[in-house]
């Protein structure tokens, strides 16, 4: 045990030697130091997942194919199915059996030694979890968005900032090469000044109706599933569907905000700031358990007079992903390694040596443990994360109030409305609270 | 005693005036029907209904002679009307009565299209370039190209086949094509039809259409094309407008197709847009999205009056559209202190009501939550010693600060 803490010590303050001297994370070269060399055991990123559903077990799935670079060792979950499954790829993946399983994050917090813990959790728990960890000075593999509510991103980003760790979001689009190549080229002005952005994310799809209640399954612990959110009976609604239900997520919109929103950011050079004013019409169910909006249209109108409209892929007319328009032309980007534009010439275009060179990662997973090591900052950084899923929220917040919203992104405030300005925070069941950092 | 009488003619005079006014701004509109393949007497009495629910419309039902019998009895005077709908598929009309009906529609009249009226008159050439496509009718390659959407983009076919076919009835995803035309603009892209049949490989002139929207005809669901086939037409004729729905199959009573809302408002706002080019009225809260088909029962759209009369009630596993309606005033009230106000007494009285069940109070208090002021805040505070509401109720204060 001994032995171990004094490795991780080791890891830590090598991290923060380094990580002074790294301010801005958009212009980095890439990032390579520790690939492709065999590490000695004592020098891997003793790792665990909180929240090991669907989400959490492909990550921990991308942490296990780093192999030695890493030791997974613990594994938490409140579903006793989730934590058997996890328990036995671990198991498999490690040739022993020594994985140990926590139902409680705060005891799996208390008993771990970790260098790092991979988060994948319904957004409502972000807030609490991804803040305690932080307190833990422990590095933070999570999941997007980072949050169900900006006050909850406020706090996790100052817990981030205040211990020094490493944070890596989920947004793992940014280490695949057609976006950073489109984002590459858009804010190097290959399309020319962007002007306008449209940011397209899925359709809202069928309902369930209004399931009756039904006993919680032995195997799940609903209380603490709820946590903050409002005790409601189970309906047979948990894993997975809790994205369709606004107590736990803001539906595609939210949680799509951290791919495409979060990489026409990055493409803009706006990253570090947000919009001043956010209008927003969304179309809601009429029927049902399910109340996010299955259709949304937002349109952000930011200081230097770029417009953004996020809305679901069909009102668009490149539909998925983002397309960034400049006084030249167009640069659109989406999965399936999709990049295209107004004129093929622009795909062609060289990046000159004293443009801007974006932050390069071929591999989200590993270079989460690279920045462990180098204590440099991660290629998706928390407060990036936050800037993304802020601008879903205040379009959430547009379309629930009918109002157009007036954001000053300096101060992190809604602007002579204190009806909207309730929105940005939803009170916790008690005794669940946010730490105060 | 003379000056009352002057008062009295004068307010007997602004009376005549002003229904005067409600006449003229009120649409004349003939629904013709007597002949179809399809349970007329359900259809045309629902139409009729839908149409003069909006207040745009005055309609009348005329019944042509049945089948077999002389059709030159049936001459109506077209002029006379703003509208003409067709929920007929039967015989031909005179040569006359159809002159008469090409001028109307040339001179700028507007027509509805509905249903199995584009299986109607397979052999008139100009009834045939105001529906854009038809079918059944013997239909073939000579009445023109098939015309729908594959992989997102628009497709004339000019290949041989025949003309109009449907697999099982089914509820169906209607997809909105064009979003900036005024009968489908601030609609959802995407919405469920009740159970209806898809009308399939339509062909036609297909000339001055657009194609509003569409439905995806999948063969797993009972017999389909995999094209995304035509369901909302607009068409220019002359000076005149088409508006071509191919929803509607109806059964005794409307059934489905007829009650759900999304046929409603769409035959609605066509039956605008044919008149005049443009639509006022405004998308209605209970629009379908594709989350789930929403259904009518009486054609009519809910008031908040009836919302606030039935949330009392809910109990989980009930419906929620009532708690739906009062969320999408509270959205149309934005920025109107009195009218949230309003909103927000009314919502303080079904909490206060004893009546009123648990569930109910819960879904109030959330909303409470988010547009409540110091009135519900008294009220909300008595909540909190109650067991079964107190995580409610604190909620609601803590978003409140009090």
């Amino acid at each position: 045990m001994a032995n171990k803490s004094s490795r991780r010590d080791f890891v830590k303050r090598s991290a923060a030697l380094v990580a002074g001297t790294f301010v801005l994370p958009q212009i980095f070269p890439s990032s390579t130091f520790g690939m492709g060399r065999r590490t000695a055991p004592s020098d891997r990123i003793v790792i665990g997942s909180i929240g090991v559903g669907s989400q959490g077990m492909s990550n921990m799935m991308d942490f296990l194919k780093l192999k030695d670079a890493i030791q997974f060792v613990a594994v938490c979950d409140v579903d006793k199915r989730h934590l058997a499954k996890a328990k036995q790829t671990i198991d498999l993946a490690n040739k022993n059996s020594d994985c140990r399983s926590y139902g409680d994050y705060k005891e799996f917090l208390e008993k771990e030694k970790l260098d790092a813990v991979s988060i994948a959790l319904p957004d409502h728990w972000h807030g609490i979890i991804y803040s305690a960890v932080a307190n833990k000075k422990i590095n933070v593999y999570g999941e997007k968005p980072i949050c169900r509510t900006i006050k909850d991103g406020q706090t996790i980003v100052n817990a981030v900032k205040k211990n020094n760790i490493i944070w890596q979001t989920g947004s793992w689009q940014r280490s695949l090469s057609n976006f950073r190549r489109g984002a590459e080229l858009a804010i190097n002005g290959r399309a020319g000044k962007i002007k306008y952005i449209e940011v397209g994310l899925p359709d809202g799809s069928k309902g369930i109706g209004t399931p009756p209640v039904m006993p919680v399954p032995a195997e799940l612990d609903w209380d603490m599933w709820l946590g903050p959110a409002l005790k409601v009976p189970y309906r047979g609604i948990s894993h997975w569907d809790w994205r369709w239900i606004l107590d736990y997520s803001g539906g595609e919109l939210t949680d799509w905000a951290g791919h495409h929103i979060d990489i026409a950011n990055w493409g803009a050079g706006l990253e570090h700031t947000g919009p001043v004013e956010i209008s927003g019409k969304g179309v809601y169910p009429v029927e049902g358990i399910f109340n996010v909006p299955v259709e949304y249209d937002i349109l952000c109108k930011y200081a230097n007079g770029i417009e953004m409209r996020v809305a679901n892929a069909s009102r668009l007319p490149m539909r998925l992903g983002t397309t960034w328009y400049g006084d030249l032309g167009w640069i659109h980007v989406n999965r399936g390694d999709i990049i295209s534009a107004s004129d093929p010439k622009i795909l062609q275009e060289v990046i000159g040596e004293n443009e801007i060179h974006l932050y390069k990662s071929e591999n989200h997973w590993q270079n989460f443990i690279d920045s462990i090591r180098s204590g440099k900052p991660a290629i998706a950084p928390v407060e990036v994360a936050h800037r993304a899923i802020s601008v879903a929220l205040l379009g959430e917040i547009a379309m629930t109030t009918g109002q157009t919203i007036k954001w000053d992104p300096e101060k992190e405030e809604i602007i002579g409305n204190p009806q909207a300005s309730r929105l940005m925070s939803r009170p916790y069941r008690q005794p669940w609270a946010l730490p105060t950092v | 005693m003379k000056k009352h009488y002057l008062l009295l003619i004068f307010a007997a005079g602004l009376l005549t005036f002003f229904s005067a006014c409600k006449n003229e701004t009120s649409y004349k509109t003939l629904i013709i029907t007597g002949q179809n393949n399809h349970n007329w007497k359900a259809s045309s009495p629902v139409l009729k209904q839908i149409l003069d629910e909006t207040g745009l419309f005055s309609s009348e039902i005329m019944i042509t002679p049945g089948k077999g019998e002389d059709m030159k009895t049936f001459n109506p005077d077209f002029t006379k009307y703003k509208l003409v709908v067709i929920d007929y598929n039967g015989d031909s009309w005179s040569e006359k009565t159809n002159s008469a009906f090409v001028e109307y529609v040339k001179n700028g009249g507007g027509v509805v299209l509905y249903h199995a009226a584009d299986n109607s008159f397979p052999s008139w050439k100009e009834y045939n370039e105001m529906s854009g496509l038809g079918g059944w009718g013997n239909r073939n390659q000579k009445d023109g190209p098939y015309v729908y959407y594959k992989n997102n983009i628009l497709v004339t076919d000019t290949s041989a086949g025949i003309g109009g076919s449907h697999g099982k009835r089914r509820e169906f995803l209607v997809r909105t094509r064009i979003t900036d035309h005024p009968i489908t603009r601030d609609l959802p892209v995407a919405w469920l039809h009740g159970t209806d049949e898809l009308y399939s490989q339509l062909r036609g002139p297909a000339k001055n259409m657009q194609i509003l929207a569409t439905a995806f005809a999948d063969s797993a669901a009972g017999g389909g094309t995999m094209r995304d086939e035509p369901i909302l037409m607009a068409i220019t004729f002359g000076k005149g407008r088409i508006f071509h729905t191919t929803m509607g199959h109806a059964d005794e009573g409307g059934g489905p197709s007829m009650h759900c809302a999304g046929f409603i408002v769409t035959l609605q706002r066509g039956a605008e847009w044919a008149v005049t080019g443009d639509v006022t009225q405004k998308v209605p809260w209970d629009f379908p999205s594709a989350v789930g088909v929403v259904l009518r029962p009486d054609f009519k759209e809910m008031t908040l009056d009836e919302a606030f009369a039935y949330i009392g009630n809910y109990e989980i596993a009930k419906s929620t559209k009532h708690l739906s309606c009062i969320q999408s005033h509270i959205r149309d009230l934005a920025g109107n202190e009195a009218g949230l106000l309003e909103i927000e007494k009314r919502m303080v009285k079904v909490l206060r009501d004893k009546e009123t069940t648990v569930e109910a109070k819960k879904l109030l208090l959330r909303e409470l939550s988010r547009i409540g002021s110091d009135y519900s805040v008294p009220v909300i505070k008595e909540l909190v010693s109650d067991s079964e509401l107190k995580d409610e109720a604190e909620f609601a204060l803590t978003r409140l600060q009090k």
